[in-house]
């Protein structure tokens, strides 16, 4: 342990002290909102507009959480975002696999036009989307259901891109091997390339899992209905309709954060990896 | 199984990788597919086993024409370059994968490829995921896999070229024995000469996708239907002079006058290319066919490699260790029944 120390202050170099200060300073901020928001929720009204401001609550009673649950359904925008995350998400792994199956491994005529245009829709900003979507929906009457909040997100062009990137460097000599052998095409995704590229799956099912999470623009849109909100909608709603009362609001906001930080914790190692996957390949 | 191949053709658009190719491989046999790099030789093997659809001719497994048969129906077990084992599975899991496809019962499946292992001696390895091993024990796992719905014919491409030099003998005697026990046809890709030589029955010898002769690897060696064949074959390279006929003998180029009994026959200015093995030159031993200056020598311990001038050519030799020559001295150099071979100069066909 000693020695360590020792060797630690024998490299420290004037670099390596400026990068740690820039280091720190960097978590720091990243670190703050998150502090702010959890203690703020323990805090009573009075401490947490305190000014100076207080940086410690008096006591770490649930009553705030206690309180926001009952002034809106936070159960109820719980539900309806696991069921709008696990249904887009599902869904959308779903035809992700297969479009990448197909890009990747299938020889269709008009291959690279169709996937060269599906990357340069990907350039259109998801903003611009929202319209069409909308008209969309109230087209195919789904507008203000629980299906408006899953339908539009089930195919997705950058998880395609990732996947097939990863499917294009398994070997076509697996493909054929399977193929002499007598495996369909359908067998041989399942049973061959999706086990194969299980760590690319799971960190596009990770990335997706938290954008359908953290999602806001598009449930505010697309339904009205209280009992049809998101977490994230339902919090801006409660925070619009319940007033300034800021302890209430980080309350709420803890509770939506709290899964997916686990969730963080749990999947770290795999995002990065995908993430970093996808950049190289990109 | 007996495998026809009629005429077979295939046309890539801007090559033509197989070129009206015939052959016949009979049953039971281990055939060497040998060639030089990008001569056809995979593309032939991928259209034996169904993967390339061929653009002309046919394949005959037995009496069937399954030039129209998909891979999985042709009955072909078939072995990977880089062995294509599914990495995420377990050796037995690997083996054991053809008879999933097949819906085989697990038990059933699995008592099989323990079968299987044991016959590729892998059957201590069998919970290993293919990372696990080296490259020849997944070499044998791949061979495995290939055999264990009981193939009517093996097909194993470049299945030697990943390995290194040691494990290479071992493995190609071991696919040696595979074969003999399991007595099933097999066809294998190679460009070496050696691999082909040592293991084969029969060696099919290709270039540029056509069909240059099919022998046993003696034969091959001793009777080359053509100058690629006979220059193909032979560690050093077999030494190769052009020359003309003018009476009875062959005039090499730079003037040297090779008398040869073969030259009698063939017709007065006729370009030729005369080629001799090195061990095919014997240097004052008595016989006299030509005259030659020795160049350089080299001793190699058992004997010396001579390099003898013959008109504009330098020639190998071996000649005996316990005999000595210096630089620049005239040598009468004879040569042997075997190992010398006249063709044609344009064609190349073989004339004697």
């Amino acid at each position: 342990m000693l020695d360590k120390i020792k060797y630690s202050l024998k490299h420290l170099t004037v670099g390596r002290v400026i990068i740690y200060i820039f280091l720190t300073l960097g978590a720091i901020v990243m670190f703050f909102p998150f502090y702010w928001m959890i203690t703020g929720a323990f805090k009573t009204y009075f401490e947490v507009t305190a000014f100076p401001p207080v940086w410690w609550p008096s006591s770490f009673n649930l009553d705030n959480f206690v309180t926001a649950f009952n002034m809106a359904p936070f159960m109820t925008y719980f539900k309806n975002s696991v069921i709008a995350m696990v249904g887009s998400v599902g869904l959308c792994t779903f035809t992700t696999i297969l479009a990448s199956f197909a890009f990747s491994k299938l020889k269709f005529p008009g291959q690279h036009i169709i996937f060269g245009l599906l990357l340069g829709l990907m350039m259109v900003p998801f903003e611009m989307i929202i319209i069409t979507n909308y008209r969309t929906i109230i087209d195919i009457k789904i507008y203000n259901t629980i299906f408006a909040l899953i339908i539009p997100f089930t195919s997705s062009i950058f998880y395609t891109y990732i996947l097939k990137g990863f499917f294009d460097s398994i070997p076509d000599s697996l493909y054929q091997a399977a193929r002499v052998d007598g495996c369909s095409n359908w067998k041989y995704l399942w049973r061959i390339m999706v086990p194969i590229a299980r760590p690319s799956l799971v960190t596009i099912i990770l990335l997706n899992a938290i954008a359908s999470w953290n999602s806001f623009m598009w449930p505010m849109l697309a339904v009205v209905d209280k009992d049809l909100r998101t977490l994230p909608f339902g919090l801006y709603a409660f925070v619009s309709e319940g007033g300034a009362e800021t302890q209430l609001m980080m309350a709420a906001s803890t509770i939506i954060v709290v899964p997916m930080i686990i969730l963080f914790l749990f999947a770290r190692k795999q995002i990065v990896n995908g993430v970093a996957r996808g950049g190289l390949k990109g | 199984m007996k495998i026809t191949i009629d005429h077979l053709t295939k046309d890539f658009g801007s090559t033509i990788a197989v070129n009206d190719f015939s052959a016949v491989i009979e049953s039971g046999e281990l055939i060497a597919l040998l060639g030089p790099s990008g001569c056809g030789k995979s593309t032939m093997l991928n259209m034996i086993s169904g993967i390339l659809p061929s653009s002309t001719g046919k394949i005959f497994f037995d009496e069937d024409d399954v030039t129209d048969v998909t891979p999985e129906k042709r009955g072909v077990g078939l072995v990977f370059q880089n062995y294509a084992l599914y990495p995420h599975m377990t050796v037995l899991e690997n083996i054991a994968f053809p008879l999933e496809i097949k819906k085989v019962k697990k038990e059933e499946r699995e008592a099989k490829a323990k079968e299987m292992a044991k016959l590729v001696h892998v059957d201590m390895l069998l919970d290993r995921k293919p990372k696990q091993l080296s490259g020849g024990q997944q070499q044998r796992v791949a061979i495995a896999r290939a055999l264990i719905k009981n193939p009517r014919v093996l097909l194993l491409d470049e299945p030697l070229s990943n390995l290194d030099a040691r494990l290479r003998i071992e493995m190609r005697e071991e696919i040696r024995r595979i074969q003999q026990e399991t007595q099933v046809t097999t066809i294998f890709v190679t460009h070496d000469q050696e691999e082909a030589m040592s293991i084969s029955d029969h060696i099919v010898l290709m270039k540029d996708g056509f069909l240059q002769q099919v022998a046993r690897p003696q034969e091959l060696y001793d009777e080359p239907a053509n100058c690629f064949v006979a220059d193909f074959l032979g560690n050093p390279p077999i030494n190769k002079t052009y020359g003309v006929v003018q009476n009875g003998a062959i005039v090499l180029d730079g003037g040297c006058v090779v008398e040869l009994d073969a030259a009698k026959n063939l017709k007065e200015g006729h370009k030729v290319i005369l080629s001799m093995r090195a061990e095919s030159i014997v240097i004052d031993e008595g016989i006299k066919n030509a005259e030659g200056t020795v160049v350089e020598t080299y001793v190699m311990g058992k004997e010396v490699l001579a390099y003898v001038s013959l008109g504009d050519y330098k020639v190998r030799a071996y000649i005996p260790a316990e005999k000595s020559f210096g630089k620049g001295q005239k040598v009468t150099v004879g040569l042997k029944k075997r190992g010398v071979f006249v063709f044609d100069a344009e064609t190349g066909e073989r004339l004697a």
